[in-house]
């Protein structure tokens, strides 16, 4: 009797201990999906816009990806017609199972920005993907562009091999890929997740009143 | 006489009062350092929390990496079934035992002089000193043994009795 009501009991807590810990996995998972995940920060030359922005824009890109490079214009627009409504922080997220120098190129572009010229280089990274995206042999254009923008290239070799340069993009690529992000380009605008230029445009123009009420010169009353 | 033994009595109830209190408090505490400290390492990368545990020198990176994957999880869970006193103590034994674990990892690095700049213990932000986090450790220590011994008060393992 009294070892049946022993048994009893420990079956009732085990499935209370399973409920707890399964109530917690999927709380933890959610919790992840839902980007509720606290963010590194970035380098200051990856960083655009006032800290007080009304539209905080986490973009996670590849400089080899198409649709990153259509994105990265619509984004230097948006940044030109709302300069003291939008900061965007960039991250990378190099797709290298599908780009072979991706991991290279930002790696390239940090050190690049660590000299000075990050926009400058990575205008050039995205303008010529098509002919160092998928190539077998290490591309010479990393070395092209340092030289066209007067970069220090010793220098930037022996940062974008740093064990503390790589480790920061392998922390930054598992960032992303606890935040869900599995493909290119991938926003997060106030939080709210969106994939691809499409994606962007239309969660900004959901945005577009808090914007333009914040380009507004001060003094004028917002429009009711 | 008999007045004499019934307030020797409540005595030895009001001290068994005190120490159950105690259990709980500890239980508690123990509970919610387990929780947060699991929380805070799954919803960050687990490379990060196995950059930290690389920098013990015990582990290579591959392991690290794995220990990093698994110990959060089981700090959530211990902690958890610790506050809600579900098998409470082998949950309070369970977290004295990981707290006994990292002492040691915390003690070699001490003794060895590593520049540990983050213990890890609450993911890889920065942290207090190794003798310093050394001594919280063994407090929590203490609470665990306390919750061990007197912690099921308020406890699902209670309720079954």
């Amino acid at each position: 009797m009294g070892y049946t009501k022993i048994m009893r009991d420990n079956v009732r807590l085990a499935a209370l201990a399973g409920a707890v810990m399964f109530l917690a996995t999927i709380a933890v998972l959610l919790a992840r999906q839902l980007a509720l995940v606290p963010s590194r920060p970035a380098p200051g030359f990856r960083t655009f816009g006032p800290p007080d922005a009304v539209v905080k824009i986490e973009e996670y890109s590849d400089y080899a990806c198409g649709a990153c490079r259509g994105a990265a214009g619509k984004l230097e627009e948006m940044l030109k017609i709302y300069p003291g409504g939008i900061r965007l922080t960039l991250k990378h997220y190099p797709l290298v199972n599908i780009h072979p120098w991706s991991l290279d190129a930002a790696a390239y572009a940090d050190c690049a920005g660590e000299q000075g010229k990050f926009k400058a280089y990575t205008a050039r990274l995205f303008e010529s993907q098509e002919k160092w995206g998928r190539t077998a042999r290490k591309p010479g254009e990393f070395e092209a562009f340092a030289r066209e923008l007067s970069l220090d290239w010793p220098a930037m070799q022996a940062c974008a091999a740093s064990p503390q340069t790589r480790q920061r993009l392998k922390l930054e690529m598992a960032e992303g890929d606890l935040k869900g992000v599995s493909a290119t380009p991938t926003f997060f605008i106030n939080g709210k997740r969106a994939v691809g230029p499409g994606q962007l445009l239309e969660q900004l123009r959901k945005l577009d009143k808090l914007l333009e009420n914040r380009n507004k010169p001060a003094g004028e009353c917002p429009e009711k | 006489m008999p007045g004499e033994i019934i307030s020797g009595m409540e005595t030895m109830d009001s001290k068994t009062n005190i120490w159950k209190a105690a259990g709980l408090l500890a239980r508690l505490a123990v509970g919610g350092v387990f929780i947060y400290a699991g929380t805070i390492k799954l919803l960050a990368p687990a490379e990060e929390f196995a950059y930290a545990i690389e920098t013990y020198k015990v582990t290579g990176p591959q392991l690290s990496l794995w220990a990093a994957y698994v110990m959060p999880w089981l700090e959530l869970y211990a902690g958890l079934l610790l506050v809600a006193g579900i098998f409470t103590r082998f949950n309070a034994a369970l977290c004295g035992a990981l707290l006994l674990f990292f002492e040691a990892l915390l003690a070699q690095a001490w003794l060895r002089g590593l520049p540990v700049t983050s213990c890890g213990c609450f993911g890889s932000g920065g942290s207090n000193s190794l003798p310093v986090e050394f001594l919280q450790n063994l407090v929590f220590l203490a609470l665990a043994y306390l919750a061990y011994r007197f912690g099921r008060l308020f406890s699902a393992d209670s309720k079954a009795d």
